[in-house]
């Protein structure tokens, strides 16, 4: 059925402009130009073919089929979708020109062959989907698969009387099984209702690990039933921490858009927030970051270190890592274990007696270690992750044989492809989070206060940039990663094929120095995007060669989605330039 | 007596649970006031019945701001992240009485803004030389408003007054479209932070959105559609809204370059339209994707543009009208036969840049009475530029963008008045990576060499004017720096300008604010304390708690330190 009589019989007959096209032209006045129909796809599936340009109207009582009420994220995310559905009447900026079929789509059959399979690392992402005019399928093995179909099928879906296009196949599987995005809830908070949102965009770039980076030395939000003082004392106050019902609402939350939450609590560094409870556990802590004259007490203000010498120390760890496993489904269980400062553990007697008397910062690192690790992996039975700092140093480190390279996990965020290297080679399983590409937060100037490095009004000689072109103007990992840099980050260089197996994928990280809620969308999106869509189906095209040309549009419209969908994401160019494709390349 | 806990501190406990610090009391005003005293650490709580008398009904913009404010005062409820610790006094206030010498002074450059605020147990009074002036002192007793019951400080005697007359903000609504909505948004904040001039970039190359009564084709078929317009309608309600503000419109209509989006209404008036902006192997058409440039050769140019500046005096009342003439591309141009046969016959870029500018001028300045303003480029070049003599410096002002202090000196040496907007230290947009298309150059996975840094830390990421220009770099900027007296009285002000490649209104707020505070109160009343000495660090805790505020009102304006620091003073500097 179709609204339009004129329209009854345009298949297969030569193109003609889709009936809605009036309806865009009113909304968009620049003329359109005919360019050949494409399909606007975030993530680009790994395989699509579409054979004529052709859509089906749905029908207004489309449904998603069977609604598997006995599996409840899955069935979430079939209500979801099937609302979604019929109800975003998304507008492309440059609509397809399409034949329009005179019947129309009632329902998508799904098709899932093990229903059981957890949301866990490495489960069964894949689903094909296939559309004609008899009728829409998607097959997927598992049910996180399945989500990631729906969302394919709803990124299909345009025009004001929703249509979808026919004759269309598409398999699709992600490269790497670990895509995920890091959020920082410590140095500034976010609301759970933001996380919710980031979560929900994360399932719409197919994306599925949040790993929450929870606490630091800013902030502890989260409230711990065996430690609750830790929040209570520790927390930016009441209105701001995560009480265990709003923890299980983000997982649950997470388990009904395929995204699993893996918890950080980063320690023995970044741990000056303890100290509000436990001031005996913690070193250097409410000491100003950096006295004069001698070195830093942290890598930036908020100084403060768990102390590996106290006893108590891991009593409070202990219960610490116990209610996280019991509050968090995940296998892994993020550690930290990254930027440990000598000086700052130096304040405390009992550390300068140790090395006084011939011991190491390397020692005492991995008494830490020794106490933490195994209860993590063998009492609470998870995977831990650390960031490489507790392997590569370059301060502090143990030795490889402290971290089992079945049970751990490390996640590299220095030198490149460099350091992905010198893990993989030491036999761990990496994520990749390089700081030169991933970190979201970098080239926006320093924080600091009392700074008086921006008080230049000359131009800066050449070996003294700071605010001039050269300098970064006080941000460390400056410039600004745009999304074109995140896009053609191959995690895989330089690696050979044995190596590459234990690149497990990928993690975009916001560190929350100068973010919050009222940025974050800003901040993620479209950038996280472009990561998505590498670490799902590579930023190559089938000949090999770099998509980032190609991506552009696509990306363009993608953003204006989101945008649509709730998503208060960044545009990338001007509007004209995507009313007007290839025209604000850089080479034609 | 002796100090006691103000009475509302429990509930800020129950709100922050991290430890108080017992700090001085102090008032958290943005911007900073010219002078200020406070005898004593005591307030007063505001009577429900509070307002703000007279009400002035017989000036409406006046009129609607004491409305305004008198409804935030009673509802905003501000919580400051460190409260301070005051004396109640058990009495109330009543009211706010508003003293306003001249009425009748009408919103424009140069206007009078002063105000004196004196709040005591016994009542309160601001006075003011102007309307505009009262504006800017209920912002002030707004701010020094706070608690959950509205309490105000007592033995309080502000006195103040901005150091430039010229505090704005430039907003480009061509390369993407902002809401009216958004605008009005901008403008309200502005007014919090005391600024006066919306300097409204409405058109560019890649969109034309304003509809104008004599010209409608150039909306019609230059903007982004029908719903990415401004009607008449709106432009007054923009006005309107500035008024109430005390926010002036100042309206540019960027040429003769960046007019690629004419050509959708008029191809003929535009040279070089739709081209490829960056030919392979040949000059650039245009400093950045869509070339398009109009023809001063061509007469019909002329009929279009008098149009256009005729219908633009007619929808905006300020007396200054910016028409741009910024980045004049001669191979654009070049594109066109009239200007090479021109130029092959002798003439020079720099003759045809003036004959627009004779033929534009005179008649913005002697039909239209006003105040031309234009880019330094006219004057200054690089590559194109007119002889002085073509520009009156009774009539014309020059917007500095480039060189820092250097062309602001050249300017005003010149004789001209000069609005500066270094784009070293207030281009907002800055640092945020490049965003042209089909850009291999950021595909690069090794380390980069030393001499060819783009994405490496020292390159600038694909951005013109990296790094970033952060909230601490746009409040050092010495707009005065090293000029003499008599050339700094030729400096009206500054503009901080967002140009919106990257931007929309879904990221507005954000690169916005607080930045802009921080030029708002730099041209207010400057960058140093009473000893002469760079208040940076004092202003980081006050602007810390002044975004609080501003995002509690509603404009989501980005932190600019963890909480942590705002809660700890002075932990988070670079030096104790």
């Amino acid at each position: 059925m179709t609204m339009i009589p004129s329209m009854t019989s345009s298949f297969p007959m030569a193109p003609k402009p889709f009936f809605l096209l009036s309806f865009f032209l009113l909304f968009l006045l620049l003329p359109i130009s005919s360019l050949p129909s494409t399909l606007n796809l975030w993530p680009q599936p790994t395989s699509i073919s579409w054979s004529t340009p052709a859509a089906i109207p749905l029908s207004p009582y489309f449904s998603i089929q069977p609604h598997f009420s006995s599996h409840i994220y899955l069935h979430r995310a079939t209500i979801r979708y099937t609302r979604l559905i019929l109800s975003e009447r998304h507008r492309p900026i440059i609509p397809p020109v399409i034949n329009l079929s005179n019947s129309s789509l009632s329902s998508l059959h799904l098709s899932i062959s093990d229903l059981s399979a957890p949301l866990q690392p490495g489960v069964d992402e894949s689903y094909s989907l296939y559309i004609s005019t008899s009728g829409a399928t998607l097959t997927a093995a598992t049910p996180w698969g399945a989500m990631r179909g729906l969302e394919t099928f709803s990124q299909l879906v345009w025009g004001h009387q929703p249509v979808v296009p026919i004759g269309l196949r598409i398999f699709d599987k992600p490269l790497f099984t670990h895509r995920g995005l890091l959020l920082d809830t410590s140095r500034n908070f976010y609301s759970v209702r933001s996380i919710f949102r980031t979560i929900r965009a994360m399932s719409y770039n197919k994306m599925n690990v949040f790993h929450w980076h929870i606490t630091d030395s800013q902030s502890f939000p989260i409230v711990l039933p065996s430690e609750p003082e830790l929040a209570a004392k520790g927390s930016y106050g009441s209105g701001m921490s995560y009480s265990t019902r709003d923890v299980k609402r983000i997982i649950q939350y997470g388990l009904s858009h395929g995204v699993r939450v893996v918890p950080e609590i980063d320690m023995p560094g970044h741990t000056a927030s303890w100290a509000e409870a436990y001031p005996e556990i913690v070193t250097c802590a409410n000491r100003f970051w950096a006295p004069t004259g001698k070195p830093a007490l942290a890598a930036e203000p908020g100084a403060g270190e768990l102390n590996p010498l106290h006893a108590k120390t891991y009593q409070v760890v202990q219960n610490v890592l116990h209610d996280l496993s019991t509050l968090f489904l995940d296998q892994y269980l993020h550690a930290g274990a990254d930027e440990v400062n000598t000086a700052c553990w130096e304040t405390d007697p009992a550390v300068t007696h140790f090395i006084s008397a011939g011991g190491t910062h390397d020692q005492i690192l991995e008494k830490f270690i020794n106490l933490t690790h195994p209860y993590i992996t063998d009492t609470l039975n998870r995977t831990v992750v650390y960031w490489e700092d507790v392997l590569l140093g370059p301060y502090v480190k143990v030795r490889p044989a402290t971290l089992p390279t079945e049970s751990t996990i490390l996640q590299t965020w220095n030198n490149r492809a460099k350091n992905t290297k010198r893990i993989v080679q030491a036999g761990y399983q990496v994520i990749v989070s390089s700081s030169d590409f991933y970190y979201l937060d970098c080239g926006h100037g320093g924080w600091v206060g009392n700074d008086s490095r921006y008080d230049v009004q000359e131009a800066e000689p050449s070996d003294e940039l700071f605010n001039d072109p050269g300098g970064n103007g006080g941000s460390w990992c400056a410039p600004y990663k745009s999304w074109q840099r995140v896009y053609n980050y191959d995690i895989l260089y330089n690696l050979t094929e044995e190596e590459a197996k234990r690149v497990l994928g990928g993690e975009v990280a916001l560190w929350s120095e100068q973010a919050d809620e009222t940025v974050l969308d800003a901040k993620l999106w479209p950038r996280t995007s472009a990561a998505a869509e590498v670490l799902w189906s590579g930023n190559r095209d089938s000949d090999g060669i770099k998509r980032y040309a190609e991506a552009t549009d696509r990306l363009n419209e993608w953003r204006y989605r989101m945008v649509r969908r709730g998503i208060q994401a960044e545009p990338i160019q001007p509007l004209w330039c995507v009313l007007n494709p290839g025209m604000c390349n850089l080479e034609q």
